[in-house]
């Protein structure tokens, strides 16, 4: 019971955040100094037919009446109009946001695939030259800004090497449009064209590697002192002079604590995730929220911008929120913290 | 896994490989989306593709900028030139079927003024909703408020909507504006096939075109949404791309040029490249000061090193033949001279002068270019700040002049086949406070001569005020005419028929292209 | 040691404190990667205040044009190779270097003293101070800093100084959450409760009892910060909204090199290489102080 008053109450205050961000934002995007009326008559447009389509737009309504329309639509999932695009943000956001959820999905995977192993590699042979490696890596992961490592490994694997391609989705000779879920590998997989699973996993590898050498690193790094901790537990300990086989030790009574800091981890990191996305997404002509938002901030598309970064808010504090669920079940312990804090 | 997979892909292209031989398909890259179809809408350069592509006006513009007939087989106008007849071919059809009537006309021009957007802004003050009229099924009638001349040239850019079709999907008094977004009510060359915004557009030919089809046309059309030099290479690496963008960098040219299967076709066009300088705030007020900035331009490294054009004299590019004043001077480079024009300016004398000077933010040879002025102009006593601003936001600052920079680097090319776009849209002062416009010339005798020049209906008459409209431009030094934009695409040797056309994308109309290496 | 014991001025309190830092120095020397992170912030900063005298051409970080010269490799004359127009990569990359730090200099500079002051506040008194203070933290946390960053410049309009209100505008929230978590745990520490019951001010206890037991905390977030506002400042300016041409800025270097790959390389890479010194540096250090110093900070 305690638990789901928990739950409701986390729900509750996530909503509150997103009220929050939407009134700091809409002033942000309102504040700014460009026309959209303008805008989106080009260039040559006269002065009467920008202030028609200033009136057209609601833009001559005060700041709060204007803010009323805009949430009015948002709970109805409206976000108006794109002026860039001509149609509405909610369309475009259903093509932009599945492209950048499938590139920050397989960073989770990758981060998390080899984070782990390397962090309990390194723990397991701690002090040795495996050890060292593994934390020179990682540190290198955290500390490189990810759009280098992204121009690093399109100079290094698509360029010179000519092994995966360096630029979009999908090959542009591969006609595809992931119509189910959004997700390339998911939709090519429902839909049976493994070419166009294989096509969409080499373009998805390099942004992903890129984005996911930061949170690779602090999961090899969280892993690894997690690991050493419970190493000197009692029961850890036990379980060795009982002579059961390290590798059982290792994965059984080790690992499985260490999955609790490497989701916190996971939650802490999503934020920095996300805004390095926007950057790798820029360097491989990914076609998701970055491009979208990017163009958008540029020509001062207001209904864009507004759902560009409502939008990546809402999934962050929905991950969080999961994550948040998830410790819950997994620790009770942390459930209480939640609640008090 | 990777092996099933290359072997799938490889199978692809054999299979793609196997459909090309039964129908030509062109595939071009485009470096920006494309923002609209709808041709009461269309502003930009893709936008215009996709219109004269769809969409057919009563005429349309040849290479050297004559008005032909297109829905329209022949037209006349009244000798005070306020009425303009059009009569229609009787043949034209809209993809769906549906004839092309004068009243399509009628609605199409109705429905361009009332969205107003796009192209309407030409038509201000020269066609109202009503000055149009269906005299019968194939004939329109053009009222105009008043003579403009050049009014033939804008007529292009008015495309014809099937008005069934559209009037069926109006909701909410929008004029179909959100059906035509997404579809195709024209009666152009080619149909909208499918489109993935953001990444492509596939059109096919329609084949009860109007005006027929030659030998050898082009089947299929494929734009492919790329700015991405590393995959135009690629593409034109592995066979698939037919045609570059016009905006490629020089190392991509050189890198197709390569490839024995592509050549560069270089043609110039009637876009020039200017800086503009504010003749309304210091210190470009001062004539000697706008002769120094433009004598401390070094002409001849942006045209070959930076970015490569012709010599442009004056403000009126060579390929408006007829009307194009021949004795101008090409301006040269000579920080000596910049320095004796500063010397005899009011500003002289007081330390540095201060001069804003701003670009498209992004654009790497408009910064090369700031780069080069500023190291030039510090040198005879200036002081440079360099504002790159978004374009979006350069159109916002032009709209004052107090906000208008001393100096801008600006493209302007002609948007109507007439040397009135060039002069109206960019010197005039009823045109003052848009990107076109930032020298905010406001100068009666220049106002007089564009205004002479429009009531005048004899060519010839008409050539000589433009001619002396030029050198007074030139004397009054609004702008440092940097170059005439050289219009270049390396294309496939089969693929033929391209010329620039000195309007809009009128260039890419497809219909005037082929595939000459046979089947 | 012996000497400090000698010295008749030190109170013994001043001779513990010294011995501490001693035995802090030791240790910290004999982990070879703070080290190697002092030295990296030592060069950093050494090529940024010497950038004058160490590039050799100067004057390739303003204005300064030598189209003869553009897409030089490097060699011995230009060590970094040369830029689109012709500029010394490598004397870029050393003003660069001031462009960085004075980014972090404003940045920590304006945002740490006003979320520490926050985050003290918040921690102190609790009830609805604590509730507005740390449910508006919550807000700015909800978005990634890069995103907010960058719709903030875009309204002011880019440039430098822009970005580094941007970047101050999302800094101080980390500051007050760190400093909160802090004091909330020494609020009913003894000496504070002391300094109550004896009547102190509460500016007293903020800023005399609480505020120093908080400056080891602050000083490791710092050395740590310092990295990642360098990391943010490049991604900005990476994406076009930082320092304006002709100031040499790593990012804009990094992205507009880009333009050249892979052919000219150098162009692109280099930069990047520097900018990851820096935050490398910058990450070494601040880890080799939280060992030294014993401090929890995340």
């Amino acid at each position: 019971m305690e638990y789901f008053f928990f739950i409701v109450r986390r729900l509750m205050w996530s909503l509150l955040v997103l009220v929050g961000l939407s009134i700091v934002i809409f002033m942000i995007a309102r504040v700014v100094p460009g026309d959209p009326a303008r805008i989106a008559l080009g260039p040559l447009a006269t002065t009467e037919q920008v202030a028609n389509l200033r009136h057209k737009m609601g833009l001559d309504r005060p700041l709060y009446v204007q803010y009323a329309v805009y949430i009015g639509g948002l709970v109805r999932g409206d976000f108006g109009q794109s002026l860039l695009t001509q149609r509405s943000v909610a369309l475009d956001l259903r093509t932009a946001f599945p492209a950048t959820l499938e590139l920050v999905l397989a960073t989770i995977v990758i981060a998390t695939l080899l984070g782990i192993p390397t962090g309990v590699l390194a723990a397991r042979f701690k002090d040795t030259w495996v050890d060292n490696i593994g934390r020179v890596v990682s540190l290198l992961g955290v500390v490189t800004p990810s759009f280098f490592i992204a121009l690093l490994l399109q100079l290094l694997v698509g360029y010179y090497l000519h092994f995966l391609p360096v630029n979009g989705r999908l090959d542009p000779s591969v006609s595809f449009t992931p119509d189910i879920t959004g997700l390339v590998l998911v939709d090519a997989l429902i839909r049976g064209q493994p070419g166009v699973w294989f096509d969409g996993l080499r373009h998805l590898l390099l942004p992903a590697i890129s984005l996911a050498a930061a949170s690779l690193g602090q999961i090899a790094r969280i892993t690894r002192s997690s690991m050493i901790d419970v190493s000197r537990k009692d029961y850890v300990e036990a379980a060795r002079a009982f002579g059961i086989p390290d590798l059982v030790t290792t994965f059984k009574y080790m690992l499985k604590p260490s999955f609790i800091p490497t989701l916190t981890i996971l939650g802490l990191e999503f934020a920095s995730l996300l805004g390095n996305a926007f950057l790798v997404e820029m360097v491989f002509g990914w076609p998701g929220m970055a491009a979208y938002g990017v163009r958008a901030i540029l020509h001062k598309d207001f209904n864009a911008i507004m759902g560009v970064v409502m939008i990546t808010g809402a999934f962050f504090v929905f991950v969080n929120l999961l994550i948040d669920v998830l410790l819950g079940t997994v620790d009770p312990r942390i459930r209480i913290r939640g609640a008090r804090s | 896994m990777k092996r099933v997979g290359i072997t799938f892909l490889a199978l692809g292209a054999v299979w793609a490989a196997a459909m090309a031989s039964a129908a030509t398909t062109v595939t071009l890259n485009v470096v920006q989306i494309f923002g609209t179809i709808d041709p009461a809408k269309v502003t930009d350069y893709t936008g215009y593709m996709a219109a004269v592509n769809l969409y057919d006006g009563l005429v349309t513009v040849d290479k050297d900028g004559a008005i032909q007939p297109l829905l329209a087989s022949s037209w006349e106008a009244s000798p005070d030139a306020t009425t303009y007849t059009f009569h229609l071919r009787p043949n034209a059809t809209f993809h769906n079927g549906a004839p092309v009537t004068a009243d399509d006309v009628v609605y199409s021009v109705k429905r361009l003024l009332a969205i107003d957007q796009g192209p309407s802004y030409l038509f201000k003050g020269v066609l109202g909703p009503d000055s149009v009229t269906a005299s019968d099924a194939h004939t329109v009638v053009f009222h105009l408020q008043k003579v403009f001349s050049p009014f033939l040239a804008t007529v292009p850019l008015i495309f014809v909507v099937d008005s069934k079709t559209v009037q069926a999907n109006v909701k909410d008094g929008d004029w179909g504006q959100a059906y035509v977004a997404d579809h195709d009510v024209g009666s152009g060359p080619y149909m909208l096939e499918s489109w993935t915004r953001g990444s492509e557009m596939r059109l096919k030919r329609f084949d009860n075109y109007a005006l027929g089809w030659g030998k050898d046309p082009i089947d299929n059309l494929r734009f492919v949404v790329t700015n991405d030099e590393a995959t135009v290479r690629s593409l034109a690496a592995s066979g698939e791309l037919t045609m570059t963008s016009e905006f490629q960098a020089n190392e991509t040219y050189t890198a197709l040029a390569k490839m024995s299967r592509f050549r560069v076709v270089e043609q110039p066009t009637g876009t020039a490249f200017y800086l503009k300088m504010n003749t309304q705030v210091a210190p470009t007020d001062d004539l000697h000061v706008r002769k120094a900035i433009a004598c401390a331009t070094d002409y001849a490294t942006i045209r070959t090193t930076i970015y490569p054009g012709d010599a442009l004299a004056g403000p009126l590019p060579a390929v408006f033949k007829s009307d194009y004043l021949d004795t101008l001077k090409e301006p040269s480079f000579d920080l000596n001279c910049a320095k004796d024009e500063l010397a005899k300016s009011a500003y002289a004398g007081k330390g540095p002068i201060p001069l804003t000077f701003t670009y498209v933010a992004g654009a790497s040879f408009e910064e090369e270019i700031g780069l080069l002025m500023k190291s030039n102009l510090e040198k005879v006593g200036f002081k440079v700040s360099l504002d790159p601003e978004p374009w979006n936001r350069i159109t916002e600052i032009a709209s004052k002049v107090s906000t208008t920079p001393n100096v801008t680097e600006v493209f302007f090319g002609a948007t109507y086949a007439s040397p009135d776009s060039m002069f109206f849209t960019q010197y005039d002062s009823a045109a003052s406070g848009t990107w076109s416009s930032m020298e905010w010339l406001n100068n009666p005798d220049v106002d007089k001569m564009i205004a002479d020049a429009r009531a005048t209906t004899d060519p010839a008459q008409q050539a000589a005020i433009y001619k002396k409209l030029q050198q007074t431009i030139v004397d009054l030094q609004p702008d440092a005419f940097l170059l005439v934009q050289k219009v270049r695409h390396a294309m496939d040797k089969c693929l033929t028929g391209y010329n620039y056309v000195p309007v809009q994308s009128f260039d890419y109309n497809f219909h005037n292209y082929s595939w000459t290496c046979g089947n | 040691m012996s000497d400090l014991a000698l010295s008749p001025s030190a109170t013994p309190d001043e001779s513990s404190r010294h011995r501490a830092w001693r035995r802090g120095w030791y240790r910290f020397r004999r982990n070879p990667a703070a080290v190697a992170g002092l030295v990296l912030v030592v060069l950093v900063v050494v090529a940024a205040l010497g950038a004058p005298w160490l590039a050799p051409s100067p004057e390739s970080a303003g204005t300064f044009v030598n189209f003869g010269e553009r897409h030089q490799p490097p060699s011995l004359h230009h060590l970094f190779g040369t830029d689109n127009v012709g500029r010394d990569v490598f004397s870029r990359v050393l003003y660069g270097y001031r462009v960085s730090l004075l980014l972090v200099v404003f940045v920590l500079g304006l945002s740490v003293p006003f979320g520490v002051l926050l985050g003290l506040l918040a921690g102190y008194y609790g009830g609805w101070i604590e509730t507005v203070i740390m449910r508006i933290t919550d807000i700015f946390l909800a978005i990634p800093a890069l995103v907010m960053a960058l719709a903030i410049t875009a309204a002011l309009s880019p440039s430098l100084m822009n970005g580094m209100i941007a970047i101050s505008l999302l800094w101080w929230n980390w500051h007050t959450r760190l400093i909160y978590t802090t004091v909330h745990a020494l609020r009913h520490e003894e000496y504070v409760e002391a300094a109550k019951i004896a009547g102190a001010s509460d500016a007293h206890i903020l800023f005399r009892e609480i505020l120093p037991n908080c400056i080891s905390v602050i000083s490791v977030k710092v050395t740590l910060d310092a990295g990642f506002v360098i990391l943010i400042g490049a991604g900005l300016s990476f994406l076009g909204l930082g320092a304006q041409p002709p100031t040499p800025d790593l990012g804009t270097m990094v992205a507009s090199g880009a333009n050249y790959l892979p052919e000219d390389w150098w162009e692109s890479v280099l930069p990047g290489l520097a900018i990851l010194f820096a935050i490398l540096g910058f990450n070494l250090l601040g880890d080799g102080l939280r060992d030294l110093l014993d401090v929890e900070v995340s």
